[in-house]
């Protein structure tokens, strides 16, 4: 395995949100519990250990969602894309609130018994076969570990050393997890829980969830079939492009390409940025470079190449403007390939 | 992402998707009308009533 990886660098941005992250976090616990502790429900009276475990549940479940919401909102407008860029941090504070509320649950159900407490989660209740009383602490163990498994690799070392198609593929897990996550609450909280709040959340979230990745899932395996020019595909016109941003094209074959606007020029490069396989289209022109919206890699818009010390490349595409409207060729230059922009105004 | 990640989650998400929805629905349907904390040791809840 090799140690050569370049890690994501801090930025004032990622403090400051990294920041409010964790005041936000604060401050739903504080809220949380002042709140339980000056309201309890008819009838039941819980321990401060009981109503931090429930704090830091519904937390995570909230958090998780959150996050999963990300990708896809940002794919729908451009006010989620700074999300994106942090998504990493949501993930990783996310397991650490939900190893919080694991080892709450263990101490306070099943750390007082001779048993020991992970064998105690799995065998106390042994009812697998029924639907209200199924111990569904053993699917939150589950998706415990799955986002362990993420956690622990959420680091550009693993990336570099997995390569950006198995992490990409080891980190789907996290859906699987959603579902067990999604599964546990069903069965454990939703049956005991007399507050409303539980059931609307559960249902907004998860269905808000499992809607918005089907939607645009759909959506973006649409192919662009719009030639005109013979082998080459429509973009836009380019009153409908804004400055410093990319029209995304995905033709019938091949990668998906990312059509930016520059100023008085347009250019084209692959939508797959090379580090994580972000994509590229959604990013901005920053200081001439093509910026990715997950951890700010660049490529120059020219040729592809990261500007150095940085060595990675992207493809290239050749682009044309007829009567104001953008087209490109879905044939790709070699990455790193230097490719003329397409002024603005010199129409073929 | 990939063409290939594309798809693969989307597969992924056609098949947890109604998972999903049917495990909240199911969840929704069987609650109880009147939802007890079982996981409450009795002392509390004789306390708390």
């Amino acid at each position: 395995m090799s140690h050569d990886y370049k890690a994501v660098q801090w930025t004032p941005f990622k403090k400051r949100f990294d920041l409010w992250m964790l005041g936000g976090i604060a401050g739903y616990l504080v809220v949380f519990v002042a709140v339980s502790l000056a309201s309890p429900p008819a009838g039941e009276a819980f321990t401060p250990i009981q109503i931090l475990m429930r704090a830091t549940g519904t937390l995570a479940f909230l958090m998780l969602t959150f996050i999963l919401c990300i990708g896809p909102l940002a794919r729908l407008t451009d006010r989620f894309k700074p999300f994106l860029y942090n998504r990493r941090h949501l993930g990783v504070a996310t397991f650490i609130i939900a190893l919080i509320h694991a080892a709450l649950v263990l101490l306070w159900y099943h750390g007082f018994s001779d048993v020991n407490p992970l064998v105690s989660l799995f065998v106390s209740n042994p009812r697998y076969d029924s639907l209200a009383g199924f111990p569904f602490e053993s699917l939150g163990f589950v998706a415990l570990l799955i986002m362990f498994l993420m956690a622990a690799t959420s680091h550009d070392f693993y990336n570099a050393n997995l390569g950006p198609g198995l992490w990409k593929a080891l980190h789907m897990g996290v859906y699987i997890a959603y579902g067990l996550l999604v599964a546990h609450i069903a069965l454990g909280a939703i049956q005991f829980e007399k507050n409303p709040l539980y059931v609307t959340a559960l249902c907004a979230g998860s269905l808000s969830v499992a809607g918005l990745h089907v939607f645009t899932g759909l959506a973006s395996l649409r192919p662009a079939n719009r030639a005109v020019l013979e082998g080459w595909l429509k973009v836009a016109d380019i009153a409908e492009m804004q400055d410093s941003r990319a029209k995304i094209v995905r033709p019938v074959s091949g990668e998906a390409i990312a059509v930016f606007l520059d100023g008085d020029q347009v250019s084209a490069v692959s939508n797959i940025c090379r580090h994580q396989g972000g994509p590229l289209g959604e990013g901005k022109i920053v200081d001439g470079c093509i910026t990715c919206p997950w951890h700010g890699f660049q490529y120059r818009m020219e040729d592809g190449q990261s500007p150095p010390p940085f060595t990675e490349k992207i493809a290239t595409y050749e682009t044309r403007i007829v009567d104001g409207t953008v087209y490109v060729n879905p044939q790709p230059n070699a990455p790193g390939t230097p490719q003329a922009p397409s002024p603005i105004g010199a129409d073929a | 992402m990939k063409r290939a990640h594309r798809k693969m989650h989307l597969v992924l998400w056609l098949l947890l998707a109604p998972a999903v929805f049917a495990i909240v629905m199911l969840a929704v349907m069987y609650r109880p009308a009147d939802p007890v904390n079982d996981l409450l040791p009795d002392l509390l809840i004789e306390e708390a009533s």
